[in-house]
């Protein structure tokens, strides 16, 4: 990233004079940032800075997290998105730990470009939110609260440890009034110092807010219908833009003109750009610029007309590149019992409720600033885009808003580039709003999968080999490496997640394959998690029945005595005890196990199943996590419900196809997702094994197909090996 | 055309064309995005609101239809500091995660509470299966809907927010 910070410690002192300035404008405000390195995958803490000011468009530097303390509370700038994951909520209360405020002392807010921006910490991303910012927003808090302290101390003029920090006030030893933080700011007088080493962060056991469920900051807003997403931005005298579509992946729009486009009722302006591949209409209302751009007369050429056998056909497992050799596979497998399976996972969709969208605002002449409010997880993907399609001379003012939902499709946000393009076209405010049937057809996907595995154990139930081969189309791949890393590695490290069986295999070989498909493919919750674990946790099961072993059993027999294994051990355990495994299931059901290690978070599933009507039916999912270490519960808990229904409607429900190059489903009529009628009793247990938080958002979907497979089998003898499940 | 549609206890006449949808008159004439786009047709429940007291799909009806008419959609269900019980069940009972399914869920809700003011589990689950969510475990949906109806059973129009 560019806005990577050297490895050094500053220290600067703010001048009097802009003290001074900052306490005879309005209340005095302070404001603390602080900027992170993104580097060897962990951002460390390297840069203080304090600014005293009218706000923090005077500040000199670049934050990654940023407070402002007046004498009304505390402002928080959380610098990841919220999408529904709690996390703004879930730093709102590490924050507030060491700052010894209460949590409604404390005001989040999103951040957005203009304050204190850095592209590498704010895409949100991977499940690394709180496991990346968990140390520095504490150290940046416990500085914030020292600094606070050692002032208090010299307005009360009393020694600092006199002074005890809560609820956001100091109280003083011998004394019943108190000092409250806004009072500190606004008494400052001079110069603010700030420390040279970081201050101690509080021990765990004197934790008051973090580890606890806490309300959730957004909650209040989105129950009452204020909150805002990107479909929801408006400004005055905006429009609404609406953008045609190839009917063909790849398809170049080769000739193109107005049409009967602009003489429908409230068009302002048709604008083509064929070396874009871009027509779209910009109209008064949203209803008549998407009549309006079917009326545009467009020759759209090339592009694919694959089907969906084709693709089928691409996505086979075989040869590829090898990402794990270990021992003689080839005589482990004439060893034992042997068996092979083959199992594949569908394209899906991402299916967030809100479809992309976005409103755009550019400022006149070339070099126009322009100012975008929309739902993305990755605001510097939007502004490369922004910029590649305007020119990069121009000035990117990006405020990112709720999102209805992420799960790696607003990595990227197509509408904000279309809206902006609109908006310099026309000098208007634009908005632009997907439809459902273009979020479904021109979204990028999760990509198919096929996997093949052969296998042997031992009659002892040990697992003697595996030799493992396995297909997808691309995910990270097209998106974010730079050519010498491909060439270099040759796979793709997103389908490599969830890939590696998690058990002693003393001959294991795993051969990966990625396949460029003419459909776009890309993230998908959890990567590669979900289809890989499918099927590795599917062939454990089939290992475990060759084997003529409880598959729980088989499981705890093939761990391997490490840290990760202890860890699955226990959260295989507890999950069977919540899911009472050892007991007979109700009559006519069945169940299934299955876990799976990701972003270091250890997770077991147990499925209850039924068959009613010749239909599956899950009846409970009893679900153990290890994330390490637990910030919010209830937050962590809904996370992991979350991850359940979403698996299991993948497990059931989702597929897409393609037809003549294009997907063929154009809404959920033909698309249709898990219903509350359909969830199943989902219990969650929670399980800490030290100090770090990892991560919560998708380590818990990789297991959920399996174990529903697992327990269809226990139930019927019927091996479902290909999603979306049917009998 | 003209239409006149009280919304919220307010009368708003503008002139629309006969092919607007009423989620697209609420949001895009009157401002109330409250109500939310998830599909446009009907299937997934993020545009619900209530015409003249029953919920429907906002994505369902023309403006015009709903001229004359009584609609209330999610801003009018609650003030800050007088929250609908349904508003503070879902709060306090986590019902949502991003939140965008919720106002059609409340609403949708509401319905279910008016004509029954104590719906078991598989009543609710029944009556919400057109409402799709795509982040939570639903339960807490459940959970949510039966804490509102407790809260009107002991009378309370309202409940104090979550701020324990």
């Amino acid at each position: 990233m560019s806005t990577l910070k050297p490895n050094k410690v500053l220290r600067k002192k703010v001048t009097r004079r802009r003290v001074l300035i900052g306490l005879g404008t309005t209340a005095g405000v302070l404001v603390v940032g602080v900027p992170l390195a993104l580097n060897a995958g962990r951002p460390a803490l390297v840069e203080y800075v304090v600014e005293n000011g009218t706000g923090p468009q005077e500040a000199p530097f670049n934050p990654d997290l940023w407070f402002e303390v007046t004498a009304s509370g505390i402002t928080f700038y959380a610098p990841k998105m919220e999408m529904g994951q709690g996390i703004h909520t879930a730093l709102a209360q590490i924050a507030a730990e060491e700052l010894e405020v209460k949590p409604e002392q404390l005001t989040v807010k999103q951040a957005d470009t203009a304050r204190g921006y850095a592209g590498g910490t704010m895409f949100t991303f991977g499940s690394n939110s709180v496991n990346a910012l968990y140390t520095p927003l504490r150290e940046a808090a416990a500085t914030l609260r020292e600094l606070l302290r050692e002032e208090a101390a010299r307005q009360l003029g009393v020694p600092a440890k006199n002074l005890t920090a809560a609820g956001g006030q100091f109280f003083i030893a011998g004394r019943r009034d108190t000092l409250s933080y806004g009072k500190v700011v606004e008494g400052k007088q001079g110069e603010w110092t700030l420390p040279d080493k970081p201050a101690r962060l509080k021990a765990r056991k004197d934790f008051k807010r973090i580890g606890r469920a806490m309300p959730r900051v957004d909650f209040r807003d989105k129950v009452m219908g204020l909150s805002s997403y990107g479909y929801d931005a408006r400004v005055d005298g905006m429009l609404y833009g609406a953008v045609a579509r190839p009917p063909r992946y790849g398809a170049t729009l080769a000739a193109a003109t107005a049409g009967g486009a602009s003489a429908q009722p409230g068009v302002s302006k048709v604008v083509i750009d064929l070396k874009a591949n871009f027509a779209g209409v910009v109209a008064d209302s949203r209803t008549r610029a998407r009549n309006a751009v079917k009326k545009l007369d467009l020759r759209w050429e090339g592009g694919t007309n694959v089907n969906q056998a084709e693709i089928d056909a691409q996505v086979r497992a075989g040869a590829g590149v090898v990402v794990r050799r270990r021992g003689n596979v080839g005589a482990a497998l004439k060893q034992g019992t042997r068996i092979e399976a083959e199992y594949s996972t569908p394209l899906v969709a991402h299916a967030h409720l809100e479809p992309l969208a976005a409103l755009a605002q550019v400022a006149p002449g070339k070099n126009g600033k322009i100012e975008v409010w929309t739902a993305t997880q990755y605001p510097q993907k939007v502004m490369d885009d922004i910029h590649a399609a305007l020119g990069k001379d121009r000035e990117i003012l990006l405020h990112p808003t709720q999102l209805g939902g992420g799960f790696g499709r607003k990595a990227g946000q197509t509408a904000a580039v279309e809206a902006t393009r609109l908006s310099a076209a026309t000098g208007r405010p634009v908005h632009v709003g997907w439809t459902r049937e273009e979020d479904l057809q021109q979204a990028f996907f999760r990509p198919p999968s096929h996997h093949i595995l052969r296998g042997s154990v031992s009659s002892e139930g040990r697992i003697l080999g595996v030799e493992q081969f396995t297909a997808s189309g691309d995910i990270i791949w097209p998106a974010s490496m730079p050519e010498f890393v491909k060439d270099t590695i040759g796979f793709d490290p997103g389908g490599v997640l969830g890939l590696f069986m998690p058990y002693d295999i003393p001959a294991y070989h795993v051969t990966n394959r990625r396949e460029a498909l003419p459909v776009p493919t890309g993230f998908w919750r959890g990567l590669g998690v979900f289809p890989n674990t499918f099927a590795v946790e599917s062939f454990a099961d089939e290992l475990a029945h060759a084997a003529k072993m409880d598959p729980l059993d088989f499981r705890l027999n093939n761990l391997p005595d490490t840290e990760d294994g202890q860890r699955l051990r226990a959260v295989l355990e507890q999950a069977a005890k919540r899911a009472g495994w050892r007991t007979p299931p109700p009559a006519g059901r069945a169940r299934g196990i299955a876990c799976g290690l990701d972003v270091n978070t250890a997770s077991a599933q147990v499925a209850e199943v039924s068959v009613e009507n010749g239909q599956i039916r899950v009846h409970r999912m009893s679900v153990a996590v290890d994330p390490g270490m637990v910030i919010n519960p209830q937050g962590a808990k809904m996370q992991a419900e979350g991850s359940v229904v979403m698996g299991l409607s993948s497990t059931l429900h989702e597929v897409l196809t393609v037809k003549d190059g294009m997907i063929e489903s154009a809404n959920f009529d033909t698309y249709p997702l898990l219903t509350l009628r359909e969830t199943p009793q989902i219990d969650v247990d929670l399980l800490e094994s030290g100090d770090t938080p990892y991560g919560m958002g998708e380590p818990i979907i990789g297991p959920v197909g399996a174990a529903v497979a697992n327990a269809v089998f226990a139930l019927t003898g019927k091996r479902l090996r290909d999603l979306p499940m049917r009998l | 055309m003209n239409v006149t549609v009280n919304v919220n206890g307010k009368p708003y006449t503008r002139d629309v064309e006969a092919r607007t949808l009423l989620v697209h008159f609420l949001r895009e004439d009157l401002l109330l995005t409250g109500t939310h786009v998830g599909c446009d047709t009907s299937q997934c429940g993020a545009c619900t609101v209530h015409v003249n007291g029953e919920a429907v799909k906002s994505c369902t009806v023309l403006a015009v239809q709903a001229d004359g008419m009584d609609v209330k959609t999610i801003e009018g269900m609650g003030t800050p500091g007088d929250l609908h019980p349904l508003q503070t069940g879902f709060w306090e009972k986590h019902g949502l995660q991003c939140g965008y399914c919720t106002p059609g869920m409340i609403m949708a809700s509401a319905e279910l509470l008016k004509h029954n003011a104590n719906p078991s589990e598989e009543e609710i689950r029944y009556h919400l299966e057109g409402n799709y969510c795509r982040c939570t475990g639903y339960h807490n949906i459940v959970k949510a809907v039966q804490h509102a109806a407790e809260i009107m059973a002991q009378g309370g129009q309202s409940g104090q927010a979550a701020d324990d």
